[in-house]
């Protein structure tokens, strides 16, 4: 796979923006980490002091925001400028040990992913010790100690509880289809993306080059049109729903289903009902058992029938920690599926253009390395924040 | 890597139609009578292998020259992964309700 197309290292490299000598395995002489860097801390300081529980406390914090960005930004530039000229043929390689022989890239690329891999594990931990630690709000509400204690969202304080959105998700096939859907195309695009790598690493001669140039960018297309499909999805997941028609050959009934959001599995969520199915028998036998305790509850029942009870009485909850929790991973997850968009329309149209040879095929590895990532994550993801 | 063979076939294609298996089987899972438990039990079954199966095969860390040293960078991070699942993830179960009142769910002060 890997070091069979890259120039060596005794190659001058020239830029526009500062010394940038490879010769003979010469570091990368760049301002541009540490200009970057500065501006970060400054944009992140001032973020940090301008804003206090969502409130803005120091206006005179704005400017120093903006200053932030623009450093940043301007190291960017400098990055970009320095490496403009870089058309991906000549491959650096690494000298010291342990990586030595092996392109810096593609270590720099690994050590990415692993930093990465780090900020994935704080969410899993955040998740298991809250999804751990916390009662589900369906075992409280089935104990009927939430009617006991008045939590309930006309007289009490709310119950803080965990709300698995694999509640919500998991209740039937129509409510797993976006998540499922987009679980099979994160695989199909990793295999699309090593396709464009293999067609685009054959030898010159072994394949005609307009085959080679259609192949790659046909590969790199259905990657990324598999990614829009992706974040669509999650759209609709989360905020828009879908409609059921009535098919009665298939046995299906016209009904709608309803997007997360919708459903009440927000940040600002106040309460908490059971979903879809859920039946108030255990409930009903508490309350039958312990009438003067029930009281509330018995006045908000609306009928009891074969030993169901159905009830306007609803739970005062808390489960921002669930929401949030939930939100917060499959939308880092999410924003990751967006920037590798950004670099997908790129790949596509250099593509479709015939930019990649074997030569410069790497670029395809590097992002595939990326990518596959976020599919590795959300192998984890779509089990535990899904499913169970 | 493109070269090997997995049961005669190409070895991406192989890993792919196996990875689309799993997945199904994953969903199936879910949406069959099984107890939680169980549930948890089939769903970690099957994440390990196609966590292995993209990793090892997807991501190059598999039948490289170079696959050896980049399986141990990407090993690095295990400690502070085994850190954080384990030490706040699994244990410390007073992490939810005996952390200071700021610091537990339920205040946000918004």
């Amino acid at each position: 796979m890997s070091g069979d197309y890259h120039g060596d290292d005794d190659h001058e490299h020239q830029s526009a923006w500062g010394p940038h000598d490879w010769s003979h395995g010469a570091p990368h002489n760049s301002w541009a980490p540490i200009i970057m860097s500065i501006g970060i801390g400054i944009f992140l300081y001032t973020v940090a002091s301008a804003y206090s529980w969502g409130e803005m406390v120091d206006p005179a914090s704005i400017p120093l925001i903006f200053l932030g960005l623009m450093i940043s930004f301007f190291g960017m530039i400098i990055w970009w400028r320095q490496d403009a000229s870089f058309d991906g043929i000549y491959e650096p390689r690494a000298t010291g040990t342990p990586f030595q022989n092996i392109q810096i890239r593609k270590v720099a690329m690994w050590m990415f992913l692993m930093s990465e891999m780090m900020v994935f594990t704080s969410l899993f931990s955040t998740y298991m010790r809250y999804r751990l630690g916390l009662t589900p709000c369906v075992e409280i509400y089935e104990s009927g100690s939430w009617i006991v204690n008045s939590q309930t969202i006309d007289s009490g304080e709310a119950v803080n509880c965990f709300l698995p959105a694999s509640e919500l998700i998991a209740s039937s096939w129509f409510h797993i289809a976006p998540g499922a859907i987009n679980t099979f195309a994160l695989i199909i695009s990793s295999f699309t993306i090593v396709q464009a790598l293999r067609w685009a690493k054959k030898p010159v001669g072994s394949v005609d080059e307009e085959v080679r140039r259609k192949r790659v960018y046909r590969y790199l297309g259905s990657t990324w049109i598999l990614a829009i499909i992706f974040l669509t999805l999650k759209m609709v997941e989360w905020f828009v729903g879908f409609y059921i028609p009535e098919i009665e050959f298939l046995g299906l009934h016209e009904h709608d289903i309803v997007s997360l959001v919708n459903e009440g599995y927000t940040i600002h969520a106040d309460h908490y009902h059971p979903h879809h199915g859920w039946e108030d028998t255990h409930l009903a036998e508490l309350a039958a058992a312990n009438p003067s305790e029930f009281e509330e509850y018995f006045a908000n029942i609306a009928s009891i029938e074969g030993g169901y009870v159905t009830t306007d009485a609803v739970m005062m909850a808390d489960i921002r920690v669930s929401t949030s929790t939930f939100f917060v991973t499959t939308g880092t997850h999410g924003a990751h599926v967006f920037i590798g968009i950004i670099g997908l329309t790129y790949m596509t149209w250099k593509a479709w253009t015939g930019g990649y040879t074997p030569q410069n095929a790497v670029s395809i590895e590097y992002f595939g390395l990326y990518w596959h990532f976020v599919d590795l994550i959300w192998v984890l993801v779509f089990p535990f924040f899904y499913l169970y | 890597m493109s070269e090997h063979k997995i049961f005669g076939q190409d070895i991406y294609w192989a890993n792919f139609i196996g990875l689309m298996v799993l997945t199904a089987i994953e969903v199936v899972a879910v949406g069959s009578e099984f107890s939680k438990a169980m549930t948890l039990f089939i769903l970690v079954g099957i994440a390990i292998p196609k966590f292995i199966m993209i990793a090892a095969i997807f991501m190059h860390l598999w039948g490289d020259k170079d696959s050896k040293i980049l399986t141990l960078t990407a090993l690095f991070p295990t400690f502070f992964i085994i850190v954080m699942v384990l030490f706040i993830g699994l244990t410390h179960p007073e992490a939810t309700t005996g952390l200071p009142e700021w610091c537990r769910p339920g205040y946000y002060k918004l």
